[in-house]
């Protein structure tokens, strides 16, 4: 049956069928194959009788009269023409046996949709049957969820043009980084008064910036909203009340979908601890104050991820009198009373600040680099320290470095330590870095990507072209849906151009 | 329709494969087939029953995985040493090769064992990945039925997952 349907021509046959009391019948089947205009098949008419079986199948049951189980109709063929095909292919007939007697859907939901887009498209040249599933926008779709996680697929959704480009398009496109490009930007409004070492989120395809430097080290608390959504994007102060004191050398971190978490950084009257978050999508935005119990000691210049969707992390930094700090803590907004957890390892990597945290494979996180300590010194870092926060008892695990203890040496060509550089978790678990303060002469916009997955990490260096920035750093950074990193501030010796963007995108469904 | 059946009997039913091959299984067996478990429970299904896609090489070794599952599940054990131990049996029962995998897979699918059905794909899938396509083709008798002129094409178009 499946040979005639593959090949167009007319199938006809008797098939041995079955009654939902089990009682044998004749199904005489003829399928026709429907031409269209090009000369391809475009429909099977499927016709049908039945004709009582003269068989003899051992017992059989009395009486059938009350059998109305839904399973039962399992065992005979569905009346329906296009269901029938699906049903032939899954019969096993005995002796013809490989990958091609399951059903598509078996095959493509339940065992194609585990492997990467990488096997997915090395199945594409098997054979034509592998090929014609390897063109299925669902089957991309759930090869992307498994593979990077249902949280990045939701990310990757809101995307404008994602949809536009298709699953297979993005799979492509980000395992092999061939569309990355670099991209100017100029945006309208204006962020008054001029500023530094503020910091910038983004919450979905809106950047939003908080606070910094003003002249004369002025500590600003005034917050700006950039919507990235919009035909022509504009600087807009948003009016918010009670605004957090003003600081600059902090964090801002989205988390709970539309809601920003401003964490430490240096006031007027020294480090803070203080912890604020603000929902961009109230009708009236409020910065509102979490007092939560036990936080960590004041700093500034530490770094923050998102756990979760809810967890803010937060590690080392600066803390009074220029100590550098090496601790890791948590905080969980989703609870009613956050309260601060610090989480205890026997092992902590070398205190540092500017530094940055990745979250990568579900509920790791990545240290990369920073200005870390050695014994009375300090040193610019490219250092790379894993911990899985799903373990009952995290440890912090030296993945490659310059001559760590327990460390290999730097694998591939590791980019020069840094620090206040950006730190970009790409779909599968990569990291990707750039920008950032280094030593000599280095270009900002130079890419370097670790798989901290593989068995033995190694660095590479990604070239992509277009117009890049000739500063980035992390703290002025912010990754936009997963795919596009927003680099603020084209950067005339100490005045900040906050109306020129760069951004490095991804894949090529911007617009 | 039974209930005049003996309490302390065992209920038995008697499977038949493809090729005619009769089985005889316990109830805590037979309903782990899906298939025909609403029939057991609804008191409806005889204690013959045909399973026509399945031979009866395949229908042993499900016989075989749904008994183990059956007896650690009944078995009074703590919950995690039942765990470990289907783990251990699940690994060692998929150790067969290629094509015993997938007639196990196809007869899961259509006997409605949800938890063999999940197990055979899971190590289909794994046994299909980082595989070149010859050695997809080879392990799973799959036939290149591209001509040049389309392989080709194909393999210029998915040239990007080998670099």
């Amino acid at each position: 049956m499946r040979r005639c349907l593959m090949e167009g021509v007319e199938f006809q046959a008797e098939l041995l069928n079955f009654r939902k009391d089990g009682s044998p019948l004749m199904n005489m089947l003829r399928m026709t194959p429907i031409y269209g205009d090009d000369e391809t098949i475009t429909h099977i008419i499927g016709i049908q009788f039945f004709t009582e079986a003269n068989l003899d199948l051992g017992q059989l049951p009395g009486s059938s009269a009350k059998e109305t189980s839904r399973i039962s109709e399992r065992f005979k063929f569905s009346p329906s023409p296009c269901v029938l095909v699906t049903d032939g292919k899954r019969n096993i007939s005995g002796g013809v046996c490989g990958l091609m007697q399951l059903s598509d859907e078996v095959l493509s939901m339940k065992i194609l949709s585990r492997l990467t887009p990488r096997d997915i498209a090395s199945l594409g040249s098997v054979s034509q049957r592998l090929y014609e599933l390897t063109k299925n926008e669902d089957l991309w779709r759930m090869v992307c969820q498994n593979a990077w996680g249902s949280e990045t697929t939701r990310v990757l959704e809101t995307v404008p043009g994602a949809k536009l480009l298709g699953w297979g398009r993005l799979a492509r496109e980000l395992t092999t980084l061939e569309a990355a490009a670099w991209r100017k930007l100029t945006v309208g409004g204006v962020v008054e008064p001029s500023r530094c070492n503020f910091s910038a989120c983004a919450v979905g395809n809106r950047v939003v910036l908080f606070g910094g430097e003003g002249v004369n080290m002025q500590p600003l608390n005034d917050t700006f909203v950039l919507d990235l959504n919009s035909s022509n994007p504009e600087w807009q102060h948003v009016k918010v009340s009670s605004p957090p004191p003003g600081r600059w050398g902090h964090t801002l971190s989205c988390v709970n979908g539309s809601h920003l978490v401003l964490f430490g950084g240096c006031g007027r009257q020294g480090l803070l601890n203080d912890v604020f978050v603000l929902d961009l999508d109230a009708t009236h935005p409020t910065w509102r104050e979490i007092s939560s119990l036990a936080p960590p000691l004041p700093r500034s210049w530490h770094s923050s991820c998102t756990l979760d969707g809810t967890k803010l992390i937060v590690s080392g930094g600066c803390a009074d009198s220029g100590v550098l700090l090496s601790d890791t803590f948590s905080l969980d907004l989703s609870m009613e009373k956050p309260v601060w957890r610090e989480i205890p390892v026997a092992w902590t990597p070398p205190s540092r600040l500017g530094h940055t945290l990745s979250v990568y494979g579900g509920r790791k996180i990545l240290m990369f680099g920073g200005l870390a300590k050695s014994g009375p010194l300090r040193f610019r870092s490219s250092d790379v320290f894993t911990m899985d926060l799903s373990e009952e008892e995290p440890c912090w695990r030296c993945v490659t470095g310059s001559g760590m203890p327990g460390a290999g040496n730097p694998g591939g060509i590791a980019p020069p330590p840094r620090l206040d550089h950006v730190a970009v978790s790409l779909p599968g678990g990569r990291i990707l870095i750039f920008g950032g303060s280094v030593a000599g002469l280095h270009s900002a916009s130079q890419l370097y990507i670790l798989d901290p997955t593989e068995e033995k990490p190694t660095w590479r260096i990604l070239n992509v072209p277009g117009q890049p920035p000739r500063f980035a750093w992390g703290h002025s950074t912010c990754v936009v849906g997963g795919t596009r990193a927003i680099v603020l501030g084209g950067q005339t010796g100490e005045e900040w151009m906050l109306s020129e963007l760069h951004e490095l995108s991804l894949t090529s469904s911007t617009i | 329709m039974s209930s005049s059946t003996e309490l302390t009997e065992k209920k038995v039913f008697l499977l038949k494969s493809l090729d005619g091959v009769i089985f005889e299984v316990e109830e805590s067996v037979a309903v782990q087939l899906e298939v025909i478990r609403e029939l057991i429970e609804g008191d409806c299904a005889r204690p013959f029953i045909s399973l026509y896609n399945v031979t009866s090489e395949i229908l042993a070794l499900v016989i075989e995985y749904c008994k183990h599952h059956a007896e650690t599940c009944s078995g009074g054990t703590s919950a995690t040493i039942a765990d470990e131990d289907l783990k251990t049996f699940d690994n060692e029962f998929m150790n067969v090769d290629e094509n015993i995998l997938l007639e196990l897979c196809s007869a899961a699918d259509y006997l409605d064992i949800k938890s063999l059905f999940e197990l055979t794909c899971r190590t289909l899938a794994s046994l299909i990945k980082d595989r070149t396509i010859i050695e997809v083709r080879k392990m799973f008798n799959v036939e290149n039925d591209f001509s040049v002129v389309e392989e080709k094409a194909v393999r210029k178009e998915f040239a990007w997952a080998f670099k």
